[in-house]
């Protein structure tokens, strides 16, 4: 029984240095998975300082923006002992948690398809599937190898977003981003939104025989996201700690079902037979 | 001997189509089956069930003492698939894509690696990726790949298929290699001469089985042996006492040679080169016809299509 949990083990990490290798020594793919997310950071850190410096917040006031704001205050009185400017850039801080989902959603996207479409246009599947390894095993190996560097890059550019605060000068202001939202977000969402977003990636590449249509199928996810910054910015709602919960349950059972069907499509048989 | 590949009424259909039919087959230790059959006629199908990467609708295979619908895994350490399209990644070196294969299995991986990259000669291409390779190549690492784990069965989906002649020859010679080391092969050819060449039996299969048997028995079972007799000069005297000969079935003339069908061949032919002789037939050769596997093949598929 050890043996075999052993051999379980070895077969996984064997299939996530096979990912890493066969994904980082293809330069486009490897920009995309390193470059992206960074790009994605230092463009958040600069449209808030811009948006700070030569727009001002009196200006902000009076946009969409203005009413976002609003409701952000009601949520945390505490942000009335700022200065106004301060608050709008508490306000966009805050929302840097939520942009930040698309890291792991675009990476985990990638990998799956990258990962899976590469088996189909290479033909790899059949003979693998003529090994030892079972269907699962493979599933949850190309999960592990997308979801680690997804996370990890997350995290690093989380905290490469709170040093580009301190190094605004805004450091003073971090124990007001630093909230229950911000830590739900990053270790609870992040992970389920890493776990969806591969999942679909595994279903679209089920379909697509290249990367490029697995990848417009699975960024289906990306919109949901979009619509929580959006609907925040504008002030259409705010996710509370007991929303952002919610959403994690929401999303959770909803990893569920499709996994579901990610698992149904995996088949070793359906994969022989079907995959084209 | 003993048996160590039998199907029991194999069957598989996809939807309405029947892919394979109640394929009833045996292996012995240590032979090579070659399967013979059509475009389309379910050869992979059959192959894809006795390696157990698609389950059949209907029937079994046991393969090495394994169930193949049952214990997956377990067959799946002991048996070996070369499948139709060799399917390699192609930015990873030959090394790494055998290591990647062979770290699925109970074994000493790079020991084994090294060991088949240097017995399928691709030792000094063992650091180049694999998208430089040529088919023929490749197809020598897919064998490698089918082989790393030192399985008790090997299955040969179309190994020579789309290389061109000269690396069809080399994988061919290498099979030959394998079983002369005692591999038990089940191979999938369009090839004939490549069954004869390699296979102790044959099955002509089509949609079900046609016939299966070692390819001596295939060419006296569907054809008469017969004798050809090359002749300086073949006048109608001769032939007309050939022919009332009691143990000529049947005489035909093409050129100089008689073509003689003889109810016994063994026991007969003395005879009938006597009364050739005695008759003044200045004989040049006495040769058996040996019917082509192309022939035969081509019968089996006619008659199997009929059936």
């Amino acid at each position: 029984m050890r043996e075999d949990k052993a051999q379980r083990q070895k077969r996984i990490i064997n299939i996530i240095g096979k990912e890493w290798k066969s994904t980082f020594s293809n330069l486009n793919s490897a920009l995309f998975i390193t470059l992206l997310p960074l790009l994605i950071t230092v463009q958040a850190l600069i449209f808030i300082y811009l948006a700070m410096k030569f727009a001002g917040a009196e200006v902000l006031v009076k946009t969409l923006l203005g009413k976002g704001m609003e409701n952000w205050l009601t949520m945390f009185p505490a942000l009335g002992e700022l200065p106004l400017i301060e608050r709008f850039q508490v306000f966009f801080f805050a929302q840097f948690p939520f942009y930040l989902l698309l890291i792991p959603v675009m990476v985990a996207v990638s990998f799956a398809t990258f990962s899976i479409v590469e088996e189909k246009q290479e033909r790899t599947l059949e003979p693998l599937l003529a090994t030892p390894v079972r269907t699962w095993e493979l599933l949850f190996g190309k999960a592990l190898a997308g979801a680690i560097p997804s996370l990890l890059i997350t995290w690093f550019c989380a905290g490469l977003f709170l040093t580009g605060i301190i190094g605004m000068g805004s450091g003073h202001l971090l124990k007001f981003v630093l909230n229950a939202q911000w830590f739900i977000s990053l270790f609870l969402l992040v992970p389920l939104f890493s776990l969806l977003a591969f999942i679909l990636g595994v279903i679209a590449s089920s379909r697509a025989n290249d990367p490029k249509t697995a990848q417009n199928i699975a960024i289906i996810v990306v919109l949901p996201i979009l619509a929580i910054v959006g609907g925040q910015l504008i002030g259409f709602t705010v996710f509370t700690s007991a929303r952002l919960f919610i959403l994690s349950i929401a999303t959770g059972v909803l990893n569920l079902f499709v996994l579901r069907v990610a698992v149904r499509l995996f088949q070793r048989e359906s994969i022989v037979v079907r995959w084209r | 001997m003993s048996i160590i590949i039998e199907s029991f009424d194999l069957t598989r259909k996809f939807g309405n189509l029947t892919a394979v039919e109640d394929l009833n087959v045996r292996v012995n230790k240590g032979e090579i089956l070659g399967f013979l059959g059509p475009n389309g006629a379910g050869k992979t199908t059959s192959i894809r069930m006795l390696a157990g990467t698609i389950a059949p609708t209907r029937g079994y295979a046991v393969v090495a003492g394994i169930r193949t619908d049952k214990e997956v895994e377990k067959l799946h350490e002991v048996i070996g698939l070369l499948t139709e399209a060799p399917g390699f990644y192609e930015r990873l070196t030959a090394r790494e894509n055998l290591l990647y294969f062979a770290r699925f299995y109970h074994i000493n991986s790079d020991l084994q690696v090294d060991k088949y990259l240097k017995k399928m000669d691709l030792w000094e291409r063992r650091n180049h990726k694999v998208g430089t390779f040529s088919k023929g190549m490749k197809q020598r690492l897919a064998l490698a790949r089918a082989l790393v784990h030192e399985p008790e069965v090997l299955f040969l989906d179309e190994p020579t298929a789309a290389l061109d002649p000269k690396s069809a020859r080399e994988v061919r010679e290498l099979i030959l290699k394998l079983k002369e080391e005692g591999s038990t092969i089940f191979l999938s050819t369009h090839n004939l001469e490549e069954a004869e060449l390699l296979c102790n039996q044959i099955a002509v299969f089509r949609t079900r089985l046609v016939i299966l048997d070692t390819p001596y028995n295939l060419r006296n079972s569907l054809f008469q042996r017969q004798a050809i007799v090359e002749l300086e000069e073949v006048d109608d005297n001769i032939i007309n006492k050939v022919k009332s000969l009691d143990f000529v079935l049947n005489v035909g003339k093409d050129g100089r040679q008689l073509i003689i069908e003889l109810k016994d061949f063994d026991n007969n032919r003395p005879e009938l080169i006597r009364c050739i002789v005695e008759n003044n037939g200045k004989i040049q050769s006495v040769f058996e016809k040996r019917h082509s596997l192309e022939e035969i093949y081509l019968t089996l598929i006619k008659e199997g299509g009929k059936g």
